[in-house]
């Protein structure tokens, strides 16, 4: 309207509606302003319900009473064979993966209802013929879930810092392991929302959504367990240790180096399988301590280092020298890998938010209007 | 539309101009809705099947049709909810498949059966509709106080819909559609579930509606309703318009009753003008001298006049005069029939 042309003063405006500010259009265009407003509605529908106070109320009770539980045994333990240095690691790792788990259980309830629900309570369509777009009604509906799945991390936060207090664990790790839950809670939300927009029945959604939650979680492990004899061969290998085996004799003799033959397992094939495991994922990131061969007490830190060695696979030697010979120079490094420093975090996490964003993507493309298809059993409005 | 038409004609024309066509306008606005062609099939089931449509802007179009007709696939379509097989669709000339949003702009929606949100007060529904559509907060919260009180839900304002009546709910929804002002108003049977008084205000504020220039296209059981408030009428059945208006084909007979104080007395005056009378409550006694009613059969408005006047000069005491049934009523009986 602000750049008059004479070929535009041509057209009789009569035959043109006056223009209504539509704000950016389709499928994928997104504003803020429109985003909150169905976060807001959605977030008030669900605080307001006594439902929810009830679920954090537990949900405190919960992971304060388990913690605290843990807390005295610890100590009672701690007591007899002083490893006090321990507890505070060990209380550390048992809040977030209990934080975690827990987290794991609830949020697929949280979006896993967020369309079909409201497509059978009949309040989709009319949100859907307004002016936001399939994109902002989505991520609205995203933003309310996770918003709901992050009251539950901030109520467990006070556990996190009494685990902390105790001592053992870096500062850091904490914001590290918040940050972390949050985001695979994400993820989530995301799985959640695409199977709210795929089922018609909210159950059936609830379902697939902790399905595939447990498919990340508990059959990512199995299948690494299943899949490991598959991994492992028979292999020509250097070998560090006594060639013609124990001998009879009180001094079995000097180790030396030589070729055999042994079972070798290649997990540095199957390692994703526990890399996108959540639990891993929080594990590798929460820095709680250096990287050791041996541990440094921490559960945490032990299963970071775990899935950095199984990701390593076998050493180039295998060392089978129990005598105590000190191994030459230049075979050290072939028998003990270097820890890699290079995080596993970032590969499992990307994992699971890109299954929440193929989640989020699908229930976008099933909010568009108008539709062309309908699903079984289901109606427009 | 017509302002901007008005400010165009008035910036065009110097101030005080001769007065030659005031206003560029055609003579008849284009049509708020226009429908032709128009098809839709779920699956083996042909819910549209050929469906020729016109709403005019300023009127209120009825929309008639048995159960399971296809007004309300017809009117999903139109909401911009369903792409139609085929056929061609323009809300206030947007086509709702391409252009779904300027079209969605311009339509309020009111499906015939809907929810809301429990623990949402209605104040704050509507609130959040104005915010869907993109409406300056300060400007929404004026407009919803004064929605509140057109479908005179004041004092539920602040509390939850959960305790709202099925007619409180209708008229927030009705309510909701309106929230932007729509240039074109969909409403799947807004008045059912409405009491007596709340049925009378619909039927102002839809009357209102129209005559400031917008369309209005209802669907309703409610026939004697829709007759009092509608302009049109479209009628559907088996996915298809049968009759797009009722006065379309002249003036057709209708069926007109008299009451009389004394029956006898009427009756015989009503075959002496050579009227075939019938008693309106199917008894077989002969008319006596007591109150009563006949019903027969006139060609057009004029005769029924005519026959009134002539009536009450021959002396026949009439009590009440009226067509038997209404027009849509009659039209919608003979669908029926066709139905059957």
């Amino acid at each position: 309207m602000t750049r008059m042309e004479p070929v535009e003063l041509e057209l009789p405006p009569a035959d043109e509606p006056t223009p209504v500010p539509v704000g950016r259009g389709g499928t994928w265009g997104l504003t803020w302003h429109g985003v909150r407003t169905v976060a807001v509605l959605d977030l008030r529908q669900r605080v307001r319900s006594t439902r929810w106070i009830v679920a954090l109320v537990v949900w405190f009770v919960v992971v304060g009473g388990i913690t605290l539980l843990t807390t005295g045994a610890l100590e009672a333990f701690g007591a007899n064979d002083g490893r006090d240095r321990n507890t505070g690691p060990i209380l550390f790792a048992a809040v977030t993966s209990l934080v975690l788990g827990l987290g794991l259980l609830v949020t697929p309830t949280l979006s896993s209802t967020a369309v079909n629900g409201d497509r059978n309570a009949g309040t989709l369509a009319t949100l859907q013929v307004t002016l936001l777009s399939p994109a902002e009604i989505a991520t609205g509906k995203l933003l309310a879930a996770w918003s709901a799945a992050c009251a539950f991390l901030l109520t467990s936060l006070p556990f996190l810092v009494l685990a902390l207090a105790m001592g053992g664990t870096p500062g850091w790790a904490i914001v590290r392991v918040v940050l972390l839950v949050a985001l695979l809670l994400l993820a989530v939300c995301g799985v959640g929302l695409g199977f709210s927009a795929l089922a018609a029945r909210t159950a059936g959604s609830t379902v697939l959504a902790f399905i595939t939650v447990a498919a990340v979680t508990v059959f990512t492990p199995i299948l690494f367990g299943l899949t490991f004899t598959t991994t492992t061969d028979q292999e020509q290998v250097t070998v560090w240790g006594l060639e013609d085996g124990w001998a009879d004799g009180d001094d079995p003799g000097p180790c030396e180096v030589f070729t055999a033959e042994r079972s070798v397992s290649h997990t540095e094939r199957t390692w994703w399988l526990l890399g996108i495991n959540p639990f891993v994922v929080v594990a590798d990131g929460a820095g709680t301590g250096p990287l050791s061969h041996n541990g440094d007490g921490s559960p945490l830190s032990a299963m970071r280092d775990g899935v950095r060695m199984l990701r390593a696979g076998p050493p180039p030697a295998l060392d089978e020298c129990w005598t105590g010979t000190a191994a030459p120079a230049e075979l050290q490094d072939d028998l003990e890998q270097d820890l890699s420093t290079a995080p596993v975090w970032p590969w499992g996490l990307g994992a699971n938010l890109l299954l929440g964003a193929v989640g989020f993507v699908v229930a976008v493309r099933r909010l568009r209007i108008p539709q062309r298809t309908l699903a079984r059993g289901t109606r427009v409005a | 539309m017509t302002s901007t038409v008005d400010d165009e004609g008035s910036a065009a024309g110097p101030p005080g101009a001769a007065p030659a066509p005031t206003s560029p306008m055609p003579p008849t606005p284009p049509p708020g809705i226009a429908v032709r062609g128009l098809r839709r099939s779920f699956g083996s089931v042909h819910a549209l099947d050929g469906v020729d449509l016109e709403a005019r802007a300023g009127a209120v179009t009825a929309l008639v049709g048995p159960n399971g007709s296809g007004k309300t696939t017809l009117l999903l379509v139109l909401a911009g909810l369903l792409v139609p097989d085929s056929g061609e669709v323009r809300i206030g000339g947007f086509d709702p498949v391409a252009d779904g949003r300027a079209a969605r702009a311009r339509t309020g929606w009111m499906p015939d059966t809907f929810g809301t949100w429990d623990s949402l007060t209605s104040r704050e529904v509507l609130l959040t509709f104005a915010s869907a559509y993109r409406i300056p907060p300060a400007q929404a919260s004026t407009r919803v106080d004064e929605l509140l009180a057109t479908v005179h839900l004041t004092e539920f304002a602040d509390r939850p819909a959960s305790v709202l009546s099925r007619g409180q709910k209708q008229r927030l929804g009705l309510a909701r559609a309106l929230v932007h002002s729509p240039d074109v108003l969909l409403l799947d049977e807004p008045a059912s579930g409405l009491d007596p008084r709340s049925r009378v205000d619909l039927r102002l504020l839809l009357r209102r509606l129209a005559d400031e220039g917008r369309t209005v296209l209802v669907s309703s059981h409610v026939l004697s309703e829709l007759e009092e408030m509608a302009d049109d009428a479209v009628f559907l059945s088996r996915g298809r318009t049968v009759s797009s208006s009722v006065e379309s084909d002249g003036p057709a007979p209708r069926t007109w009753h008299l009451r009389s104080l004394a029956l006898d007395s009427a009756t015989a005056w009503l075959t002496s003008v050579g009227v075939a009378w019938r008693p309106d409550d199917d008894s077989l006694a002969p008319p006596a001298a007591t109150p009563g009613g006949v019903l027969f059969e006139l060609a057009d408005d004029a005769t029924a006049a005519r026959l009134l006047r002539d009536a009450v000069t021959a002396g026949v005491p009439v009590l009440s005069f009226a067509p038997a049934t209404g027009l849509l009523e009659q039209a919608y009986l003979a669908l029926d029939e066709e139905r059957t």
